[in-house]
């Protein structure tokens, strides 16, 4: 069972009355199962259309994705994502939440209940099962995304800036306990990121974008073999390179229309 | 000294008396130091304020019925020995006591509110969906909510009569705040939500009952907690017009055009305590249930 997931020139415009948008251009990708794929690129060239477009909540213009061999249409939980805010039902306990997958399958109680628990537990969060969502940290709560999120054993995990709102410190644990995730469930994952930092810390391949319309300006194989060391100079080169490319591509004009408005 | 200036004395020492009660909890002393932050204290003083307000409206009241000396403003004793009365042997006219009023007019409240919660629900679920639905439904809707719910009183008691009548008044009160706002509750829904619903695999139905309508519940419980509000009005004023079947509003109808004002006086309290009842069970359903629901 090869669940190969491979991304077919993907392509999204979007069209407005007066204009059309080019979000993505030809994107085209072959991830292997357990890879740990992320995605870089200039603030604001697409990488969230993208996820989106794997996730099956936009219709590509063109381009399609395809699991094992499989056309995907529509969203479904062979690809299962986190959001960078979290996104969990407020009214549901954490168990709950974790379970909400395995509801919508129509799996029995009992072994709802089992398969939860076995979640909450690779995630860290054993005692917690009944607390509220609001009674949680940052890091917690995507824990708890995360879980919610592998319920339903997804072909590919797709990560939308998971620890975009989390702070620094709690982002260093959450990329290690997701390593130890991965490791555990042998999950393929596709990591959108602004952080080339984490990029490198995690990645099996690093996709560089270009700006909008996105297209793949690189691919860089990270053969450093983990738990990677910040501080090495292997580290420093590769994040260096990438942090070029990605300059390379964010050249700004000297003055944003939005600046002189005042911010928004 | 006659009786009105006693009176003013005595508002004047409960207020005093209120105002060194309060003050001396609120600064540090040795006989007895406020603390706000335990439970115990805040509703003591809570308590103590409501008391004085309450006392220092009734000695209001009773000073206003000596000095205009109408018969249409008894005092609050005449009111108060009417108000025993009634509940002890009932009223001459209608033959019944307090009691079997104030269930008549219960009931047919919470007729109304669960016949207006079982379609405003619903319904406003689907019209926060379903934007063409809503383009349909909000030409009559918007032609029908301005319109006083109280206004359909007569059209309805004709047709259903005086029991139905009134209950459906309540309905047309409580429909609309729920809807609005059971609409509203479904519009602002994190989309994230519905998202993440959609990739765990769920269908638009299993979407609809298992995000859409318990991210609505808190919304409707604020529609619920304003819809009890207007239709507790609504039951007492729909009685008013009718001239036979009970409740509390039909009472001080009767009562009125007897010209027995302290009868008249006593069925005012009942609804200012039952609307007190009613609101305030409003706002512990609210509390409780979007406690509950972990949103706040």
């Amino acid at each position: 069972m090869s669940e190969k997931i491979v991304i077919n020139h993907l392509r999204k415009v979007y069209k407005t009355d007066e204009q059309e948008t080019v979000a993505l251009e030809d994107f085209s990708l072959e991830i292997q199962k357990g890879e740990l794929i992320s995605i870089v690129g200039p603030s604001g060239c697409g990488k969230t259309t993208l996820l989106r477009l794997i996730a099956g909540l936009m219709e590509p213009s063109s381009g399609e994705v395809s699991i094992g061999g499989k056309k995907c249409t529509g969203p479904g939980p062979d690809r299962g994502m986190v959001f960078q805010e979290f996104a969990l039902f407020p009214w549901r306990s954490v168990r709950k939440n974790v379970e909400f997958g395995l509801e919508i399958a129509g799996v029995p109680a009992e072994q709802r209940r089992k398969t939860a628990e076995r979640y909450i537990r690779a995630v860290g969060l054993e005692g917690f099962e009944d607390h509220r969502v609001h009674e949680l940290s940052g890091g917690m709560k995507q824990r708890v995304g995360i879980a919610r999120a592998l319920v339903t054993k997804p072909d590919v995990l797709l990560m939308d800036e998971p620890f975009g709102a989390l702070d620094a410190q709690t982002r260093n644990i959450m990329q290690g306990e997701l390593l130890r995730i991965v490791e555990k469930t042998d999950t393929t994952i596709l990591f959108v990121t602004h952080s080339v930092d984490e990029a490198v810390y995690l990645s099996d391949r690093i996709v560089v974008l270009t700006k909008r319309p996105a297209s793949i300006k690189d691919i860089v194989d990270i053969g450093v073999p983990r738990p990677r060391d910040r501080a090495s100079p292997e580290f420093i080169r590769l994040r260096k390179q990438i942090l070029t490319e990605l300059e390379d591509e964010n050249v700004r004009p000297a003055v944003h229309a939005e600046a002189l408005n005042g911010g928004k | 000294m006659d009786w009105q200036s006693i009176i003013i004395i005595l508002c004047a020492v409960c207020v005093i008396t209120g105002v060194i009660i309060l003050d001396a909890m609120n600064s540090p002393s040795k006989y007895f130091a406020y603390d706000k932050d335990n439970r115990r204290h805040r509703m003591l003083r809570k308590g103590i304020i409501a008391f004085v307000s309450l006392v220092v409206f009734v000695l209001i009241w009773w000073n206003l019925s000596l000095l205009l000396d109408n018969p249409a403003i008894p005092t609050p004793q005449t009111t108060w020995e009417a108000l025993v009365f009634l509940f002890q042997n009932g009223d001459s006219i209608s033959g019944m006591s307090m009691w079997g009023h104030m269930s008549i007019s219960l009931e047919r409240f919470f007729a109304g509110l669960l016949i207006a919660l079982a379609i405003a629900v619903p319904f406003g679920l689907l019209l926060g969906y379903s934007d063409t639905l809503k383009e349909f439904s909000s030409p009559t809707l918007e032609a029908l909510r301005p319109i006083a719910p109280i206004a359909w009183a007569p059209i309805f008691l004709f047709t259903v009569g005086y029991t139905w009548g009134p209950i459906l008044v309540v309905f047309v009160g409580i429909f609309f705040p729920v809807l609005t706002n059971t609409m509203f509750g479904v519009k602002k829904i994190d989309p994230n939500w519905v998202d993440a619903a959609k990739t765990l695999g769920a269908t638009k139905v299993q979407t609809f009952v298992k995000v859409m309508l318990p991210a609505a519940v808190p919304y409707i419980m604020n529609g619920l907690r304003i819809g009890m509000g207007v239709g507790w009005m609504c039951i007492v004023a729909s009685e008013l017009y009718a001239s036979f079947g009970g409740g509390v509003g039909y009472f001080i109808s009767i009562q009125a055009q007897m010209g027995y004002w302290p009868n008249v006086y006593a069925g005012i309290v009942i609804i200012a305590i039952l609307g007190i009842l009613t609101t305030s069970l409003a706002d512990y359903l609210h509390k409780v249930i979007t406690r509950r629901m972990g949103i706040e």
